[in-house]
C-alpha cells in the first residue's frame, strides 16, 4: 500500500530545493519510524515520489509526495506521527492510503492553481491587472518557451484554465502543469506584461493546489 | 524588525546565492519565544552558515544557553558577499535566524573563535549587526560581546573588539557567566562593575583591566594591572567531569548542505601523544574519555532526534579512546539495521588500524587520511610526532587490503630544522605507498588508486614548545613548495599545497600582541573581509594595514623569539606550563622524543590539578 501525503511547504522554507527538501521528507520519516519501504538493491533508499518540484522560491500548499509503506497502517495516523517528526515550516495536511496500483501522482498530474501577488511598488502591476481579461478573451497567446533545445514560439492560450482577479493586486490562475506541456506562472506573467505594454512586476508566487483531469474536468490531485 | 525591514529582506532574499543561509526554521532549532526570555545571546560564527552548522562546539553550547530556563540564544553567522551589501544597502542591521533580530538587540553576543583568519569578519559582523566595533565604544546599552574558542587563548590581537573573554571548556564556565551577567543586571550594575564580577569567574578574561608596554625594540616589556580587583594570572577554566558533561541530545539538521552533515559524538578531550607543532594536544589537556555508556545513550537520543544516517566519533586522536573496538562494536550493533554508519575521522596509523576498519566497512566505505606531518624519521622526532614509515605503510597496506583505494597523506612544510631531504622524504614516502598499493594482488585490491598528498604551511602557535620559533619566510616556503612539487610527480599522485601569503599572516595574528588589533581594524576597514576564502583574500590590503600601523610583520612571524622574551599570552596558565614548553622545545631540537604521557607523567604542568590526570 502508498500513502499519499499532502504537504505544505511554508513560506520561510521557499528557497530549499527539490532534493533538499526530499531529503528532509526522508530524515523525518527516519525520525518518526513510520514503516517506510526501500528499495531493494546495494544502497537502499526511501521510494518517495513527488507530483511536481516546486520552483525555488515558491512555497506550496497543498503538494502531493507518495510513500510507499511496508504494513497497514491508518493513514490519519501516519499523518499525526510524521508531523511530530517534521520542522514547523513543512506539515502534512492530509494523508490519504491508495493501493500499491493505483497511479503515481506524477503520471495523474495536470494543472496547478497559483496565487500571484503582484508587488505594490511595481509600476507594471495596475496594467497588468486591467490586461487580465483582455488576456482572457484572447483566442491566442503566442509567447516564447525556453525548453531543454532552446527557444520555442507556442500559444499558451490553451494552457491556461482559469485566471481571476483576486482585489486590485493578485491573481489566481490554474495554468497546465503535466509532460504534454507546462505554463510556468512567470511566463503566464510575462505574457501578461506583454498584453498590458508594462514592465513585468515583481510578484511573490504560491502553489495553491494540484488537479487531475476527471470526467473532462479538473478534480483535486490529492482525490484523484 | 519592522514591517518594510521584514519586506525588504524577503525581497533581497530571491536575489542573493543560497537564500537557504539566511532563512533557519531547520529541525530542532526552536527557541523560546523573544518576550519569554530574561536575557538574549547571539550565538555568532564568523564565516559562513555551512562552516559554522559543521561546528560541534557552536552545537554544545547553543543547546547548553538554551537550557538555561532564563535564556535565549539564536544563532548569526558570517552573509557572504551578496547578502552583506544588500542589508547595508537597505540599513537592515545583521539579524539572527530564530527571531530576525538585530545583533544590536541582543543583551550579550559571544563568538566562536575557530581561525585567525577569520577575525576580519568578527568586525564585519558586529559593524552591519549596528554595534559599536570597539569594545572602547560601546557604552552601558550596548550588547557585551565576548568570545571563546581555541583562538583566545591568546586574546590580545582582539583585545580591543571584545569586553571579555572565556578561555577554557565552555560548558561550566558559560552557564557560571550567564548567571553572574544575569544578577548584574538584576543589581542594576555598571558595564565596568559588571566586567569586574566576570573577571572574578575562572577562566574569563575582561583586557580593559590590563595594559601592556612595550620596549623601544617593539618587543613587550610588562603586562600591567589597571585595577588590582582583576586577578594577576587568568587561568584556563579546565572541565573536570567530562563524561556527564552537558552534551546535547538533539542536533540541529539543516535543510541544506553543510560540511559536516553528520551526527558527531565527541568521545574525547584532550590528546596525551604531545606533537610539538599541535596547539589543541597542548590547550586540551589532560586528556579526558566520555564513558561509553554515556556515548551510546547520547547516540540513540541523537539517531532518533536528527534521523541522521551517520554519524562519526570525535576527539584528537580516536584511536587512543581506551575501549574504542567495543565503543564501534556497540554502536554496529544498534545501528546496522537502522543503516547507520560510524566514522573515525582522526585515527592514528599506530593503533589497531585494521580491526577498526574491517567493523567500520560493515557498512560503508570511505577513504583513509593519515596525518604524517612530516617526510623523515629524523624530523618526525623533532616534532615528536611518534608515527614510523613502517606504521604509515602497514596502516595504508591493511587498507587497500581492506578495499580502500584513496588514501590522504597530510604533511606540514616549513617546521622547524626543517631540510629539503626532509621533503624529499614526503615523495619517497608517497612512492612506497604507491608501491605496497600494487603490491597487494589484483584481484584482492579495489581499482583507482588515488593517493592524496596536502602540504601546509607550518604556523607556529601560542603555548606549543615551538611558540618561539621563526616562520618560514614566503620566499622559502614557495621554494620549498616548488620543490615538494617536483619531488610529487609520480602516477597516481595528487599534490595539494597552502596558500603561503595566508599561513604568513596566520602567524602574524596567532602569535600578535594588541597592536595587531590596528592591523585587523585597518586591514578590514580597507575592505578584508573573508579572508579565508581565496577569492576574497586580499594580501596586499593586509600589508598595506601593517604598513599604516607602522608595524613589521616579519616581526611577528619570521624572528625567533628569546625565551626571556615576555610574551602577549605569558599572563594566562593554560595548564601546561612555559617551562615545560621550553623543555620540549629543546628536547626538538636535539631531536629527542618525548613519550605519551600515558606510559608515565613527564610533567607538563597539569599534574598541579589533582586527581586531573587519569594517568
Amino acid at each position: 500500500m502508498k500513502i499519499w501525503l499532502t504537504m505544505q511547504k511554508g513560506a520561510r522554507i521557499r528557497f530549499i530545493g527539490h532534493l533538499d527538501l526530499m531529503r528532509t521528507m526522508q530524515r523525518a520519516l527516519r525520525r518518526s519510524g513510520l514503516p517506510v519501504r526501500y528499495s531493494q538493491g546495494f544502497n537502499p533508499h526511501m521510494l518517495l515520489n513527488a507530483a511536481a518540484p516546486l520552483s525555488l522560491g515558491m512555497p506550496g500548499l497543498r503538494e502531493i509526495i507518495e510513500v510507499p509503506v511496508g504494513e497497514e497502517i491508518a493513514a490519519e495516523a501516519f499523518q499525526a506521527r510524521l508531523n511530530d517528526a517534521l520542522p514547523p515550516d513543512l506539515r502534512c495536511v492530509a494523508a490519504r492510503a491508495v493501493a500499491d496500483e493505483h497511479p503515481a501522482p506524477m503520471a495523474l498530474l495536470r494543472a496547478a492553481q497559483y496565487l500571484i501577488e503582484l508587488d505594490e511598488e511595481s509600476p507594471g502591476a495596475a496594467a497588468c491587472m486591467a490586461a487580465l481579461p483582455g488576456m482572457l478573451a484572447a483566442d491566442t497567446l503566442p509567447a516564447i518557451r525556453k525548453t531543454k533545445t532552446g527557444e520555442k514560439l507556442c500559444d499558451v492560450r490553451p494552457m491556461i484554465y482559469e485566471a481571476q482577479a483576486l482585489g486590485p493586486r493578485a491573481i489566481c490562475a490554474t495554468l497546465a502543469l503535466c509532460e504534454a506541456g507546462t505554463l510556468k506562472p512567470d511566463l503566464f506573467l510575462t505574457v501578461l506584461a506583454g498584453l498590458a505594454g508594462a514592465e513585468k512586476p515583481d510578484a511573490f508566487i504560491t502553489r495553491m493546489q494540484l488537479y487531475a483531469l476527471k470526467d473532462g474536468g479538473l478534480t483535486r490531485l490529492e482525490e484523484a | 524588525m519592522r514591517p518594510e525591514q521584514e519586506r525588504a529582506v524577503e525581497q533581497l532574499l530571491e536575489k542573493v546565492e543560497k537564500p537557504a543561509r539566511y532563512t533557519g526554521g531547520e529541525m530542532n532549532t526552536e527557541v523560546r519565544p523573544w518576550d519569554e526570555a530574561d536575557l538574549h545571546f547571539a550565538f555568532c560564527f564568523a564565516d559562513t552558515y555551512e562552516i559554522g552548522m559543521s561546528y560541534l562546539g557552536m552545537k554544545i553550547l547553543v543547546s547548553l544557553i538554551n537550557s538555561l530556563p532564563y535564556m535565549s540564544c539564536e544563532r548569526v553567522f558570517m552573509p557572504w558577499v551578496d547578502f552583506r551589501a544588500g542589508l547595508m544597502e537597505r540599513g537592515i542591521p545583521l539579524f539572527s535566524l530564530e527571531s530576525r533580530k538585530g545583533l544590536n538587540e541582543f543583551d550579550v553576543i559571544g563568538f566562536s573563535l575557530q581561525y585567525e583568519m577569520s577575525y576580519t569578519n568578527i568586525l564585519d559582523m558586529l559593524s552591519l549587526g549596528h554595534v559599536p566595533v570597539r569594545a572602547a565604544d560601546r557604552g552601558e546599552d550596548d550588547p557585551l560581546v565576548f568570545a571563546g574558542g581555541p583562538c583566545a587563548c591568546n586574546p590580545e590581537p582582539l583585545a580591543a573588539f571584545f569586553d571579555a573573554f572565556q578561555i577554557g571548556d565552555g560548558e561550566e564556565m558559560m552557564v557560571e557567566f550567564l548567571d553572574t551577567l544575569r544578577a548584574c543586571r538584576q543589581e542594576g550594575l555598571s558595564r565596568n562593575e559588571t566586567l569586574m564580577r566576570l573577571a572574578q569567574i575562572e577562566g574569563v578574561y575582561v583586557p580593559r583591566f590590563y595594559a601592556p608596554e612595550y620596549h623601544a625594540d617593539g618587543t613587550l616589556s610588562a603586562f600591567r594591572r589597571l585595577d588590582g580587583r582583576a586577578p594577576e594570572t587568568v587561568r584556563r577554566r579546565i572541565l573536570r567531569n567530562f563524561s556527564d558533561a552537558f552534551y546535547p541530545d538533539t542536533f540541529p539538521v539543516p535543510y541544506t548542505d553543510i560540511v559536516f552533515d553528520r551526527i558527531v559524538l565527541e568521545i574525547m578531550r584532550g590528546c596525551t601523544r604531545g606533537c610539538r607543532f599541535c596547539q589543541a594536544g597542548m590547550i586540551y589537556r589532560p586528556v579526558r574519555e566520555r564513558s561509553m555508556d554515556r556515548i551510546i545513550a547520547l547516540a540513540e537520543r541523537l539517531e532518533a532526534a536528527t534521523g541522521y544516517e551517520e554519524m562519526s566519533l570525535s576527539s584528537l586522536s580516536s584511536g587512543d579512546y581506551s575501549c574504542l573496538k567495543e565503543l564501534i562494536e556497540a554502536l554496529m550493533d544498534r545501528f546496522q539495521d537502522k543503516r547507520v554508519s560510524v566514522s573515525l575521522p582522526s585515527m592514528r596509523v599506530d593503533n589497531l588500524v585494521k580491526q577498526s576498519l574491517e567493523e567500520l566497512s560493515r557498512v560503508r566505505k570511505s577513504g583513509l587520511t593519515v596525518a604524517v606531518e612530516a617526510g623523515t624519521q629524523r624530523l618526525r622526532d623533532v616534532i615528536n610526532k611518534g608515527v614510523t614509515e613502517e606504521d604509515v605503510l602497514r596502516s595504508v597496506t591493511d587498507a587497500f587490503e581492506s578495499g580502500y583505494s584513496t588514501v590522504k597523506l597530510y604533511f606540514m612544510t616549513g617546521l622547524p630544522t626543517e631540510t629539503l631531504d626532509d621533503l624529499s622524504g614526503i615523495g619517497e614516502l608517497a612512492r612506497k605507498v604507491v608501491a605496497a598499493y600494487f603490491a597487494v594482488p589484483k584481484d584482492r585490491r579495489a581499482k583507482g588508486l588515488r593517493v592524496t598528498c596536502s602540504a601546509s604551511v607550518f604556523v607556529p602557535k601560542p603555548f606549543t614548545p615551538f611558540q618561539w620559533a621563526a616562520q618560514d619566510s614566503i620566499d622559502t616556503v614557495m621554494e620549498k613548495q616548488r620543490h615538494l612539487r617536483d619531488c610529487l610527480k609520480t602516477k597516481g599522485v595528487t599534490f595539494n599545497w597552502h596558500d603561503a601569503s595566508l599561513s604568513f599572516l596566520e602567524a602574524c595574528i596567532s602569535r600578535g600582541d594588541r597592536r595587531i588589533g590596528e592591523v585587523i581594524h585597518t586591514a578590514w576597514q580597507d575592505g578584508c573581509i573573508l579572508d579565508g576564502w581565496s577569492e576574497h583574500f586580499k594580501y596586499d590590503t593586509w600589508l598595506k594595514a601593517f604598513e599604516k600601523c607602522g608595524l613589521d610583520p616579519a616581526f611577528y612571524a619570521n624572528r625567533e623569539r628569546p625565551y626571556d622574551e615576555l610574551l602577549p599570552w605569558a599572563f594566562i596558565d593554560m595548564g601546561v606550563t612555559q617551562r615545560y614548553l621550553q623543555l620540549e622545545n629543546e628536547r626538538a631540537k636535539q631531536g629527542v622524543t618525548t613519550k605519551d604521557c600515558r606510559k608515565g607523567c613527564n610533567g607538563c604542568g597539569l599534574q598541579r590539578y589533582e586527581g586531573m590526570c587519569r594517568v
